[in-house]
């Protein structure tokens, strides 16, 4: 038996055992695309099953010249964790457990945030300093987090432990541009506020 | 200003004084150094006082007299604030926008750990048929897509970020019988963003599953609370053994019992799914139609029920108040196309507008409409093989057709304008019983064949379903197919009793046949693990006789199955085949050509054409 309960047992009609209820597991699925009008966040909470909670995406932000001039070398992280990211996380009401993106240089989200921050380790895409690569059976790619932060490899490892194993943690990447695909053509990414 | 040449140059009387008095001076100084400097006189040295006083003669120089006059430039002094040039906000910001969804309804508990010896727990895979193409079918995605009418970009949303469907059923995290084929995971896709949906795949492709897994990942998503299923007294069972195997984790309830216990069903339980037949449905008219019993989704299966609009079972469907509406048919135009506009009466209402002519009715309800046959998906399903088996009518069955056919003609020649069709359907019923057996010597030309045919059958270890229209000859056939261990399975057979017999002649090995009538065997009955049915008459339209053979040719089914349809040459039956296979054609091509035919069945000029008779029955002015 594989089936998830559903229902609770005071619904007292046909058919249904209830094991023991667990506190469910949340992730967050972080991402940013760089397009023509700058870098666009898109952000998708699930449960355990990969079942959209909640999703929020960004207006798309786009330096200037003396922006990138100034910020030099830290300004994709500064937008991708501290801009993006940061804001992303404070304010999607859901809040996970732990929080997977495709971008790796969105890692430095890590040290503005309370819980773990993964990435899936894409082909061709730039990874950040200091990265300690694994895997699991819950992606399809190796997956990255920041060595700083070896101390929670063994809090990841268990986390990712609750996500249903039905579930890639690649997959959803694909959901979320679709969704900012359909946002752009709604127009709402210009309107995001 | 004077010229440059003048200023400060002495005249010339000043020079010479000026050389007089240096002269003296040089003179002075010249004697002194004379004496005291001199070897001879050096003991005795002279102090002479020298006058060293100089005699100054101070003159006003010209060049001095004159004013002075300052060239005077304006300079700016770095007495202003720097200048300076704004380069832009160098922090940067951005704003967002978020949906939240709503929650499955309770917490949900991780799997438990998988088997290490039961590679595919829960599942039934090993049962399924090999198909040439899986691997490739699985890895294409399969995923729900807004309709075209969902406006709302939440929505929209909800329906995009919803995770691939075949992945959900590989039996890691939903337990299913079996992994749904990908043409069912799109049965899946299309109804769930659907409100308004008609599922018509053909008989034996699993709608149902299709349905109750469509119902549970909503349920799941949380986004129905509430559903209700309306189906045919006798498929009650079926709907509640395939809930069990496709939505385990989904609790139902059937509304039965007495009125109290019904009123209660109704009102105050809260089991999320509920299921009722279309009798009980008719008597609670005051109960469903309430507005307080709302439902997210009511389905309705074998929706041919209520293909006429005003029929009192029509009229109670179409009035619960729900959000979502499906209904289920294989056959959705049985006899004519308002029989799809009336199911529509439920489907969606306000989508085909009063007085549309039929070759609209495609553009207008393509959208909501799924049809496949088993053509379109034959590399999910073994084929069927249809046998249409022509026999010769025994001696004695021929003599008594002979002369029931000329006395019924000349008897409806008799009748003259008070003939009614129901005159002609005496006979037609008439001489098709003789074609099945002998009324005098139980002679039967199609029991000796199935007789034949059945040896094999029971020698092979399979089984078979034999179809009748009626009760009689199937109790005949029960007779000489003793060795066989018959079951019947008819409207004669109590409803408590019938479940078991389809039990016994699942699992008992001795059971090789199960005879049954078109009325209650032909809808909603899985017996897919048969390989073999036999139509030993022809029933009237050729979607009944299909439904039939589709309780064995269905979802599940590992096998070949053969089909056999005896028909009795140079008789009625011959006659009415004729007209049914012109009907059959047009029917497959039904949903898919504007031009829709009048009518499914045999229509009343095609009933008494099947007889040299000239006679009509006399209309009303």
């Amino acid at each position: 038996m594989v089936g998830m309960p559903l229902i609770p047992t005071q619904w007292g009609c046909h058919n249904v055992s209830v094991p023991p209820v667990s506190t469910p597991i949340t992730i967050g699925f972080l991402t940013a695309m760089q397009e023509s009008s700058g870098w666009l966040g898109g952000y998708l909470v699930t449960n355990s099953w990969g079942r959209p909670l909640e999703f929020r995406l960004t207006t798309a932000v786009q330096p200037n010249r003396v922006q990138t001039a100034l910020y030099g070398p830290t300004l994709t992280e500064y937008v991708l964790a501290d801009l993006i990211g940061k804001t992303l996380v404070e304010k999607t009401a859901a809040k996970p457990d732990l929080i997977v993106t495709d971008v790796p240089l969105a890692l430095g989200l890590r040290s503005r945030v309370e819980m773990p921050v993964i990435s899936v380790k894409l082909e061709n895409v730039a990874l950040p300093a200091d990265t300690t690569a694994f895997t699991h059976s819950r992606s399809s790619l190796g997956l990255l987090f920041l060595a700083k932060f070896a101390s929670e490899r063994d809090a990841i490892m268990k986390l990712l432990e609750r996500v249903d194993p039905a579930v890639d943690l690649v997959e959803p990447f694909t959901r979320i541009r679709e969704a900012v695909s359909e946002a752009r053509k709604m127009g709402v990414t210009k309107s995001a506020a | 200003m004077q010229p440059d040449d003048d200023a400060g140059h002495p005249s010339e009387p000043e020079r010479q004084r000026g050389t007089e008095a240096l002269q003296g001076t040089n003179e002075a100084l010249a004697g002194a150094r004379a004496r005291t400097y001199s070897p001879q006189n050096s003991p005795a040295l002279d102090i002479v006082e020298l006058d060293l006083a100089l005699a100054t003669d101070a003159h006003a120089d010209a060049r001095f007299e004159r004013t002075l006059e300052p060239n005077v430039r304006e300079t700016r002094l770095l007495t202003d604030s720097p200048w300076v040039r704004s380069v832009g906000r160098l922090e940067m910001s951005v704003a967002s926008e978020g949906w939240k969804f709503p929650a499955p309804p309770v917490e949900l508990k991780p799997p438990p750990p998988r088997i290490v010896t039961e590679p595919a727990a829960g599942r039934h895979e090993k049962n399924l048929p090999q198909l040439p193409d899986k691997d490739q079918q699985a890895k294409k995605a399969i995923r729900a897509k807004p309709t075209a009418d969902t406006v709302v970009f939440k929505d929209r949303l909800l329906c995009l970020l919803q995770p691939p469907l075949d992945g959900l059923f590989d039996g890691r995290q939903l337990e299913v019988p079996f992994q749904p084929f990908p043409y069912q995971l799109e049965g899946i896709a299309f109804l769930m963003p659907r409100h308004s949906a008609l599922l018509a795949d053909e008989m034996g492709l699993g709608k149902t599953a299709q349905i109750i897994l469509s119902l549970r990942l909503l349920f799941h998503q949380g986004v129905i609370r509430r559903g209700l299923i309306v189906c045919p007294k006798p498929l009650v069972f079926n709907w509640a053994r395939e809930l069990k195997s496709w939505a385990p984790d989904l609790p139902f309830e059937t509304i039965e019992g007495d009125r109290e216990k019904r009123r209660s069903a109704w009102f105050t339980s809260n089991c999320p799914l509920k299921i009722v037949n279309y009798e009980t449905l008719t008597r609670d008219y005051e109960y469903s139609s309430d507005p307080k019993v709302a439902f997210d989704v009511v389905v309705c299966d074998e929706a041919q029920r209520i293909k006429n609009r005003d029929s009192k079972t029509a009229q109670v469907v179409c009035a619960i108040p729900r959000a979502r509406s499906w209904a289920i048919s294989g056959t959705p135009i049985e006899n004519h196309p308002d029989d799809l506009v009336n199911i529509f009466a439920f489907v969606d209402p306000d989508r085909i507008p009063p007085d549309t002519p039929p070759k609209r009715l495609q553009q207008l309800t393509s959208d909501c409409i799924l049809r496949r046959t088993k053509d379109l998906v034959q590399s999910d399903m073994p084929p069927k093989i249809m046998h249409d088996l022509e026999i010769e009518l025994t001696p004695a069955q021929r003599a008594a057709y002979d002369l029931a056919h000329k006395d019924g003609v000349i008897h409806l020649n008799d009748l003259g304008d008070t003939i009614t069709v129901q005159h002609v359907f005496q006979l037609v019923m008439r001489l098709k019983q003789i074609c099945n057996f002998d009324p005098r010597t139980g002679e039967s030309a199609k029991m000796e064949r199935l007789l034949a045919d059945m040896e094999e059958v029971a020698e092979s270890g399979q089984k078979a379903i034999i179809f009748s229209q009626w009760v009689e000859p199937l109790h005949a056939i029960a007779k000489q197919l003793e060795r066989f261990g018959p079951l019947e399975y008819h409207g004669k057979i109590p409803q408590p009793e019938r479940t078991p017999i389809l039990d016994r002649f699942k699992n008992d090995p001795t059971k090789h046949v199960l005879l049954m009538s078109y009325g209650t065997g032909s809808v909603g009955l899985n017996l897919q693990f048969t390989n073999y049915v036999f139509l030993f008459d022809r029933w009237w339209n050729p979607a009944i006789e299909d439904q039939a053979i589709n309780r064995a040719h269905r979802i599940g089914q590992k096998n070949t199955v053969n089909v056999t349809r005896f028909l009795s040459s140079e008789t009625i039956e011959q006659r009415i085949a004729s007209v049914l296979d012109a009907k059959r054609k047009v029917f497959n091509d039904l949903l898919a050509n504007a031009e829709k035919p009048a009518t499914m069945g045999l229509s009343e000029e095609e009933i008494f054409g099947l007889f040299d008779i000239r006679n009509r029955p006399k209309r009303a002015a």
